[in-house]
């Protein structure tokens, strides 16, 4: 059976990976490459890059970060977020590297353009990125360039159900960055339920990832810079995952054979 | 021993210099070519995929990689198409309206529905004790796809479980498609890789 994903998130911001916390404030990590480079050795299920000031100023896709990630020749399978807008920049990020794409503002801006992406580079390759809230037991979309959050609307729980878009990726934006606080309400009162969700945004501890898990709906985790605090978190939150159906640690056997 | 040289079949459509990358890191030399020539002189053809059926037999046709592709077959030329490179290697598929394929191993290609979508690490099982895959058995692999080859039974060699049975490897003779991708599976990739070009071309 298909294993739960751990996912590994760097965030850029001015081309530098960064520490977010709530959508708001930014603590300078390094270069991107070295972020990368460290998950795909200690071996997390997916890579997710997203670079955040993209589409805010309308600068299309990271191209130049993308190829240099490329060129490292990544065993671990990638997906790239951040200035997608277009199946022309959807077919240029799959071209340069990336397995997957993940979009955002498009999702507020233009559905049309979305669907021209599926038929371009197929379903499958194409995640929903939905940084919400709950209010009154209601999900929020929050759009991070506004600053503003609606309602999610029919409109958007319909594009999700109609198969153009694979996976959702759940964030739980006002936890972002603060450890052990994702809001499992968010899964459960998420409007569409045929679609595979990835939560991420405030998941620290394995007890809680595992929580998530207990969703079936849940496919997937992303962990940002909580993998970055102490020595082997991946290995120790994937041991606090063994209940769960994931893949186990590789760490050791890839180390044995460097 | 000789460094197998892997001549990637580059028809315009994928990210040939990552796979390259990827696997230069796994120790193979590769080649990334259209050229019929360039491509001749390699041990072993890699045919990758991202994206559509029907847009990636025209990219083939349009550079006549096709034939190339089948009078390389007949000469017993190894050839591994991974994800949509193993599709096209079936006689066709239902992807959006019906394309014929290579015909290199007999079958089709048929939507999955419900799930639709086969995303993200799951274990092969081995289905004839094929010896390119025994060092692989149980181990996980990474699967991104919404359509699936159905075929004669004596064509598959590996299959995944998810809501139902998945092919995830076929071969015949020295023509063998994975449906995961070896190159973005880690260790247990590359592990394949190494072991199955090393079996196949002295086979």
């Amino acid at each position: 059976m298909l294993k739960k994903r751990l996912i590994g998130v760097v965030t850029i911001k001015d081309s530098w990976a960064v520490q977010s916390f709530g959508y708001k404030n930014y603590l300078p990590l390094g270069r991107p490459e070295y972020l990368v480079e460290n998950l795909e050795r200690w071996g997390v299920d997916e890579i997710f890059v997203i670079c955040i000031d993209r589409s805010k100023h309308n600068l299309g896709p990271d191209f130049s970060i993308l190829k240099r990630i490329s060129s490292m020749g990544l065993s671990t399978p990638l997906i790239y977020g951040g200035g997608i807008c277009t199946s022309k920049d959807a077919a240029s990020v799959i071209q340069l590297g990336a397995e997957r794409i993940c979009v955002d503002a498009v999702i507020h801006d233009n559905h049309e353009q979305i669907r021209e992406m599926a038929e371009l580079i197929g379903a499958q390759a194409l995640i929903a990125s939905l940084p919400v809230a709950l209010k009154n037991n209601r999900i929020h979309h929050y759009d991070y360039r506004s600053k503003k959050s609606v309602p999610f609307t029919e409109n958007k729980s319909s594009l999700l159900s109609q198969g153009i878009i694979s996976e959702a990726l759940v964030i739980d934006w006002k936890n972002e960055g603060k450890k052990n606080s994702f809001n499992l309400n968010l899964i459960k009162y998420f409007p569409t339920k045929n679609v595979p969700l990835i939560v991420f945004g405030g998941l620290s501890e394995s007890e809680l990832i595992a929580r998530a898990f207990d969703y079936p709906s849940v496919v997937g985790a992303g962990v940002g810079n909580f993998l970055n605090y102490s020595e082997h978190a991946l290995q120790i939150l994937k041991n606090g995952l063994l209940r769960c159906a994931i893949r186990p640690n590789t760490f050791c056997e890839s180390e044995k054979r460097h | 021993m000789k460094r197998l040289i892997v001549g990637i079949v580059d028809y315009g459509i994928g990210n040939y210099a990552s796979l390259q990358h990827t696997l230069n890191k796994n120790g193979q030399r590769c080649r990334i070519s259209q050229d019929h020539n360039i491509l001749n002189e390699c041990d072993i053809l890699l045919l990758p995929g991202v994206g559509a059926f029907r847009p990636a037999m025209e990219a083939l046709k349009k550079r006549g990689l096709d034939s190339f592709l089948l009078q390389q077959a007949r000469f017993k030329r190894p050839i591994l198409g991974i994800c949509l490179g193993m599709q096209l290697l079936a006689d066709g598929s239902y992807e959006d309206g019906y394309t014929k394929g290579l015909g290199l191993i007999p079958g089709e290609i048929i939507s999955l529905n419900n799930p639709r979508w086969h995303i993200g690490w799951n274990e092969i099982e081995i289905l004839k004790n094929d010896i390119l895959f025994k060092p692989s058995k149980k181990k996980s692999f990474y699967f991104n796809h919404s359509y699936t080859y159905q075929g004669p039974d004596e064509f598959q060699v590996c299959m995944s479980m998810s809501n139902k049975r998945i092919i995830s490897a076929i071969r015949r003779e020295k023509i063998v498609g994975v449906q995961f991708h070896p190159e973005k599976s880690q260790l247990a990739g590359s592990t394949l890789l190494n072991h199955l070009f090393r079996e196949i071309c002295h086979a």
